[in-house]
């Protein structure tokens, strides 16, 4: 077993949803926790596809939450964006971006693939320092509540997993490889230094 | 319950230090760290001064049967050293011993620390004007050290060869010459290479240690083509490549060569998945190393590669230096 507590990052495109439904779960089961987005920008669904609500990281999920009460209550109640962003603010104020994190993490998990790789690039382009390993292991999930909470799920049980290893660094290929067997869907996984 | 002692305003750092050394001896692992980490800080920081006289008290824990504490004591051996190079004289060989612990974490973060004293001891040769017999038989036992990481990359354990494939990245960078080419990362740039060795030292041989850098180079190439090599260590070692051809372009021939090899021979052991991992990692490194100015004559080779692993040829283009900002890698 590791001899801290795993110190886990979930990341997503806009930490909203995916990410924050694994941060939601995993912190309750006692991880050390925290999730991000990659992307440029925070956006969520608006009243058409064209025309999504897009925030800067910088606005807290009650002011995105106050927003969009004042612009459309009933549509955000009825698509649940309302309930979620209600969630999001009692686990942490705001959104954050994994590209300004300096802290360290030994796991970072991502949510698509298109984040994987912005993760990849972002942990690449940094001058390396301690040569400490973090192990980066993709789980594609899809952008909606239900797929986000059986996702959650997913990223749990592998955490747990992980976590219970004698020796992760030595196990962990063996056992993402049963994970993708028994979830039957295909993890992409590397290994950066700090 | 032991009353915990308030910490009185007049104590001198030095008693405080022995006070926290009496109390790391009859406590738990956790609370034992916590009042090791302040010794460490009052001793390396807050008063250099102390350092050589609580120096044996604080290895004596590199026997605690604690990982933990055992670790830390690794921790403090580097910081010690670097803050004073003379204490290598005293602390290479607790290193070496901790570098055979039988816990596969003390081993991996030996390996880590042995990674930064390497340059630091070279270092502290080069700078010393007369080299003492101490000195030689540190320098010797470190370059056995050396030996003995770079034979770990043959080790049962995934995450000790990827320690070990990390040493041989940084062994292979300090012990080639740093080029007007070269990139040369922030963090890095008081860092000792090959170039700064004077070719006249009294003890340390400018040519050996040359030829002990290409043959690192040798070796982490032969390791990478091995047919049963692990996803994470292959990974580890594009990665490592790329750095490599980045920071000392004269290997960059070599680097362009293996990866191509790599991507025509992907090891036969890989599940679907890591190919698709693997080839993700080639990807990225391949476009580090083309962004390089002495990429120019690779261009070629890299380009199809790039093309083969499914990337635009007008994103190819983006990331290919303009010609005039291209200089000639000299021979």
């Amino acid at each position: 077993m590791p001899s801290h507590p795993l110190r886990v990052a979930v990341v997503c495109s806009s930490n909203q949803n995916r990410s924050m439904e694994a941060h939601s779960i995993l912190s309750k089961r006692g991880f050390d926790v925290r999730s991000f987005g990659t992307g440029s920008h925070v956006k969520l669904p608006g009243p058409a596809p064209d025309k999504p609500n897009v925030y800067d990281f910088k606005t807290t999920y009650v002011q995105m939450y106050n927003d969009l009460v004042r612009k459309d209550k009933e549509l955000y109640t009825q698509n649940g964006i309302l309930h979620m962003l209600d969630r999001n603010k009692r686990i942490k104020s705001k959104p954050e971006r994994f590209q300004n994190c300096k802290d360290k993490f030994d796991l970072v998990i991502t949510c698509e693939e298109r984040v994987y790789d912005q993760v990849l690039e972002d942990l690449n382009s940094r001058e390396q320092e301690t040569l400490q390993s973090v192990h980066v292991i993709n789980v594609d999930i899809q952008d909606n509540h239900e797929e986000a909470t059986l996702g959650a799920f997913l990223i749990c049980e592998l955490c747990q997993c992980i976590q219970h290893t004698d020796d992760m660094e030595d196990e962990m290929d063996e056992l993402i490889q049963e994970f993708e067997e028994k979830s039957n869907r295909p993890f992409l996984h590397t290994v950066c230094f700090y | 319950p032991q009353q915990v002692i308030p910490q009185v305003v007049d104590m001198t750092t030095s008693e405080r230090v022995v006070d926290l050394l009496n109390q790391a001896a009859l406590i738990a692992t956790d609370e034992k760290l916590n009042v090791l980490k302040q010794v460490q800080e009052l001793v390396i920081n807050k008063d250099p001064s102390l350092l050589d006289n609580f120096l044996d008290e604080l290895i004596a824990f590199q026997t605690d049967k604690s990982i933990e504490v055992r670790k830390f004591v690794i921790g403090f051996i580097e910081e010690a050293c670097k803050r004073d190079n003379e204490l290598l004289l005293r602390l290479i060989a607790n290193l070496n011993m901790l570098l055979r612990d039988d816990s596969v974490n003390v081993v991996k973060k030996a390996i880590l620390t042995l990674t930064q004293l390497y340059k630091v001891s070279l270092q502290w040769l080069v700078r010393s004007k007369a080299v003492s017999e101490r000195q030689e038989a540190s320098w010797d036992m470190v370059t056995q050290m050396k030996g003995d990481v770079l034979a770990l990359l043959d080790s049962e354990n995934d995450g000790v060869r990827t320690h070990a494939i990390k040493f041989t990245e940084s062994l292979i960078i300090t012990l080639s010459p740093r080029t007007s080419d070269s990139d040369v990362p922030k963090r890095q740039e008081g860092d000792i290479s090959l170039d700064k060795v004077p070719r006249d030292h009294s003890y340390i041989r400018y040519s050996a240690l040359c030829e002990e850098g290409k043959a690192a180079l040798e070796k982490l190439l032969k390791f990478m083509v091995h047919p049963a090599i692990s996803s994470i260590n292959l990974t580890t070692t594009l990665g490592s490549l790329a750095t490599i051809a980045r920071q000392r372009p004269m290997f960059m021939s070599e680097v362009v060569q293996a990866y191509e090899t790599l991507h025509a021979n992907l090891p036969p052991t890989l599940a679907k998945s890591q190919v698709s991992s693997v080839r993700k990692n080639l990807k990225l490194h391949l476009v580090a190393v083309l962004k390089h100015p002495c990429s120019l004559e690779f261009q070629g080779q890299i380009s199809t590669l790039l093309l083969d692993l499914g990337m635009a040829q007008s994103e190819i283009t983006r990331s290919t230096p303009a010609p005039r900002e291209q200089r000639k890698r000299p021979r």
